[in-house]
């Protein structure tokens, strides 16, 4: 494979004062470590410091929540984490429905070492915890997506760059996510988000739609559209504004009204954009404006994929699916059509029935990384359903690709079906949660994992949280599920109707929670339900329109 | 001091923390010393848990642990925690069998170095 220059495709290229600034930070972090072990520093001194580098104290252990920078990775950078994994965990790896990856079992005293090894491929831990702006995450199709209107990562990157240690948002009064798109369809959950941004281009340059105040978690709300045509040039000034009005009037006296979402609630849409245009009004904006050189700058730092394939490339992926059934049904449900008429995009599912959602083991990384710098320039992405994609295949390769992630055992052919379940970790490691919702993901899995039954069910997600900080988004699931505690004992609400994309749509709450296994028998009911009543082509969103909850509560709760 | 759960019949308390250098949790056991397994954690009545979780906590810096708090248990032969959570705690992840604690526990010096292989 080749490139147009020698950056890595996908992601920005560190320059080297990047990595002097990794090593000074690392530095740091050193010191502070070493003066916890001594006793210098108190955990309640030490806690501010390691959170800032995405140390976490879980149930088990540490937690090592590693950034990907708009969910990109390149080859080189997979098979480092494949080995922290194996040489400082227990040989396995969590992504996250942030685009991130966890590491759950890490010893604090091993974790400057590892911050060591990741800087040595360009990565880090910096703003993946901690009331600060988060790691900003993109759509998983970027750069190669036949419906893309524009690539986002460049101004991705260009948030990244500006909120890094931001002076000014290091503490703010909650965390901050910012997601951002260039395609018609929100693959990204935009309307979720604090931040959204949907880019497009216009004949005066991109213009960016602005939503805020959006979010999950324990108060869901669908974001508002502050702004619909933000220009490239104002881009970064709407940002800081947004985030000066919610640093100067977001609450600190309460941790569950912090987030921007109750601010905007609070005061009204109108207000907060009144407050917005007056900072603006009294900001330097020529200082924040984004020129186009600055924009030329950052995407001469992304590699370009020369998408060079032979002629018949398209006829011989025909000719392998017709050979190959179970690679045509792998095909249908896991690829996306390319802008390249000789290329496709790969979707990696994290899925497979009875495993643990978006676990990967140091094997299976260092086996992905090897197929992705053999068919797709070395880049892998994570997506915010926690599953992997590779960007740019050869459609004539796709079919080696396939078999070698057979081999691997990540070829389940079930991506946007109902056993491509997004799970958070759940009680089993995770300090907040009330419920396990691992065991319950690999039962619906399981319970669900037949290719051709889910063929025959069509479009269905489920989304599970362990508790109502909603880290699994069971708020946006078509079947939502929410691990809740009852006097120490698990059980599990069920929502309906959740939808995270242009559609935007909090499930509904059907009733009384559900013991594990009544949990799993209400499900299938609810399924058999759909599959039972709906008309042809009906959406499991459009029937649940049509029929009402109220109908498929009496068939959840059927039986109980 | 926040107030301590309180025990019901035959339920005693426990106390636990995470180890400073690992996370790994331990179990406060005789002698004030941690340890790893819950079989070997001391029971404490209500009146007895405050003051021991007073004397731990003083002494976290030094016995170098973090997180130290009470946990109601069943007063059994080894004491069984009430809430699923502080099962899993006493445990390990029920997804992940093999890093059971009990099981860790039990394996000889021989077969953990196996296993490590």
């Amino acid at each position: 494979m080749t490139q147009s220059n020698s950056h890595s495709v996908g992601h920005y290229q560190y320059e080297e004062r990047d990595r002097a600034f990794l090593q000074e930070r690392i530095n740091e972090f050193e010191g502070q470590v070493r003066r916890r072990l001594a006793g210098e520093l108190s955990e309640e001194e030490f806690k501010p410091f390691r959170l800032m580098n995405g140390v976490y104290l879980q149930l088990h252990a540490y937690m090592l929540r590693v950034a990907i920078p708009y969910g990109v990775l390149d080859s080189r950078q997979l098979h480092k984490l494949a080995d922290v994994a194996a040489k400082y965990d227990r040989n396995y790896g969590h992504f996250t429905t942030r685009q991130n990856i966890q590491f759950n079992w890490i010893a604090l005293q091993d974790m400057p070492a590892i911050l060591r090894e990741l800087a040595e491929v360009d990565m880090h831990a910096i703003q993946t915890s901690g009331n600060c702006i988060r790691n900003v995450t993109s759509d998983e199709f970027a750069g190669a997506a036949k419906d893309e209107l524009m690539d986002p990562r460049i101004y991705a990157e260009i948030v990244r760059q500006w909120s890094t240690l931001h002076p000014e948002f290091t503490f703010l009064p909650r965390k901050f996510k910012i997601a951002i798109s260039g395609s018609p369809e929100d693959r990204v959950a935009a309307r979720f988000h604090d931040i959204g941004l949907l880019a497009r281009p216009s004949e005066h340059g991109p213009l960016f739609r602005l939503f805020v105040g959006g979010g999950l978690g324990r108060t869901p709300v669908v974001g508002q559209e502050l702004f619909d045509s933000v220009r490239e040039e104002d881009l970064i000034a709407t940002l800081e504004a947004v985030l000066r009005v919610y640093n100067a009037f977001g609450r600190r006296d309460n941790l569950y009204k912090a987030r921007i979402k109750i601010l905007v609630q609070t005061i009204g849409l109108e207000a907060f954009r009144k407050a917005v245009e007056e900072e603006l009004s009294r900001m330097d904006c020529a200082a924040y404006r984004l020129t186009p050189e600055h924009v030329a700058q950052i995407r001469a730092r992304f590699a370009v994929p020369d998408l060079q394939a032979p002629a018949d490339a398209a006829s011989l992926f025909e000719q392998h699916k017709q050979a190959d059934p179970a690679f045509a049904r792998w095909v249908a449900s896991n690829t996306h059509p390319h802008h390249h008429d000789s290329y496709i995009c790969a979707v990696i599912s994290l899925k497979t029935p009875g495993a643990i959602p978006g676990d990967v083991t140091a094997e299976q990384m260092h086996g992905l990384a090897d197929l992705s710098a053999r068919y797709a320039f070395g880049e892998v992405r994570v997506t915010h359903l926690q599953n992997l994609v590779f960007g740019h295949v050869r459609k004539d390769q796709l079919y080696d690709v396939w078999q070698g992630l057979q081999k691997l055992d990540l070829a389940a052919p079930n991506v946007g079906l109902i056993s491509d379940i997004v799970s958070c970790p759940g009680l089993d490691y995770c300090n907040l949660a009330n419920a396990r919702s691992l065991p319950l993901a690999q039962k619906l899995g399981a319970r669900f994992g037949d290719a051709a039954l889910q063929a025959e069910i069509g479009a269905l997600s489920i989304h599970m949280s362990g508790c109502i900080n909603a880290c699994g988004h069971h708020h946006v699931g078509n079947i939502g599920l929410l691990g809740v505690d009852k006097r120490g004992a698990e059980t599990y609400q069920i929502l309906l109707g959740g939808d995270g994309g242009e559609n935007a749509a909090i499930g509904g709450i059907l009733g009384p929670s559900f013991a594990e296994d009544e949990a799993v028998e209400a499900v299938a009911r609810i399924v058999e339900f759909y599959l039972a009543q709906r008309q042809k082509g009906e959406s499991f969103a459009a029937m649940l329109k049509r029929c009402g909850l109220k109908a498929f509560k009496e068939v959840a709760y059927e039986t109980v | 001091m926040k107030r301590l759960s309180r025990p019901g019949e035959g339920e005693v308390l426990l106390l636990t923390a995470n180890r400073l250098l690992d996370g790994r949790i331990v179990w406060l056991g005789e002698g004030e010393r941690w340890r790893e397994s819950i079989a070997e954690a001391k029971r404490f009545s209500y009146e007895e848990a405050g003051p021991a979780l007073e004397r731990a906590l003083a002494a976290a810096a030094q016995k170098e642990v973090v997180a130290i708090y009470e946990v109601v248990a069943h007063d059994t032969q080894p004491p069984e925690p009430v809430t699923a959570r502080e099962v899993i705690r006493a445990h390990g992840p029920s997804v992940h069998p093999d890093f059971s604690y009990d099981d860790a526990l039990a394996r000889t010096p021989a077969q953990e170095k196996e296993r490590a292989q």
